[in-house]
């Protein structure tokens, strides 16, 4: 219980500097770490398998990706994002605590919940198994997903070479 | 206040921040890092709910499918972003206000 508190405080924290933080790179190094301690949270709450997927697909993969974005997209109009920033932050404040309060309200309506004795998750080779008899045409499926994300992603991000022999 | 609903209001938390950003950053890939936290307040919402609910396996199923096809979004986003870039030499969405290529 108390690992896991601190853990949330961490997250937030780490959350929160994301969203405040004017530097892009700092921003995503924070959402960074946001993500690994969240991966920890997983682990932390038995779902091994989770957390270490979380660890290798979103920071050792997205955000990766996100900071070398980034180092490409990177420009001197850093001060755009600067001016006028505290009334922006408090209008997007001011738009999204109605959110926080539907998703507040939702969880006072269910009423209390019994809360059932699950101490420790499925081992790693369950999950597996699982993954691959009962889940194996979803895993085909985004296996699918990912082939033409992948393709996609390179066809948009690909330089548009003037065609040889062709003036500009 | 149980851990369940520790949990959901961490997620709640996050969920919000993540709308903050998407609503108050201008550049496109800052707003790409709030749909992420997003995502993963979400994500979080499964684990909860399977951590404290009734015994089964959905749950962390349901959050691998939801890593692997998130990672899908944020590899498009970002290709869109730098295809946007190339054309207008900016990622500020102040700028990007017209479909015109």
């Amino acid at each position: 219980m108390i690992p896991v508190l601190i853990l949330s405080a961490t997250i937030l924290a780490a959350a929160a500097g994301a969203v405040w933080l004017a530097r892009p790179v700092h921003a995503a190094l924070l959402l960074a770490l946001t993500l690994a301690l969240n991966a920890v949270l997983y682990l932390v709450l038995g779902a091994h398998f989770v957390g270490l997927v979380q660890f290798m697909v979103y920071v050792g993969a997205v955000a990766v990706l996100i900071v070398f974005s980034l180092m490409i997209t990177r420009t001197t109009d850093e001060v755009a994002e600067v001016a006028g920033r505290r009334g922006r932050f408090l209008l997007g404040l001011i738009c999204a605590l109605p959110v926080m309060a539907v998703l507040s309200a939702m969880r006072m309506g269910a009423g209390p919940v019994s809360i059932g004795p699950s101490p420790s998750g499925p081992s790693l080779k369950e999950t597996g198994q699982t993954l691959f008899t009962s889940h194996a045409p979803a895993v085909l499926a985004v296996a699918v997903l990912l082939t033409a994300v992948m393709i996609g992603a390179a066809l948009l991000a690909r330089e548009d070479k003037p065609e040889p022999g062709k003036p500009e | 206040m149980n851990p369940l609903d520790m949990l959901l209001t961490l997620s709640a938390l996050l969920f919000t921040l993540g709308l903050i950003a998407v609503l108050t950053r201008r550049n496109a890939i800052l707003v790409l890092i709030g749909i992420e936290l997003m995502l993963n307040a979400a994500n979080l919402n499964f684990i909860a709910f399977w951590r404290y609910g009734p015994p089964d396996t959905a749950g962390p199923m349901f959050v691998v499918f939801s890593i692997a096809i998130a990672a899908a979004e944020a590899a498009v986003g970002l290709a869109i972003i730098l295809m946007a870039f190339r054309h207008t030499r900016s990622t500020d969405l102040d700028k990007l206000n017209s479909l015109h290529g």
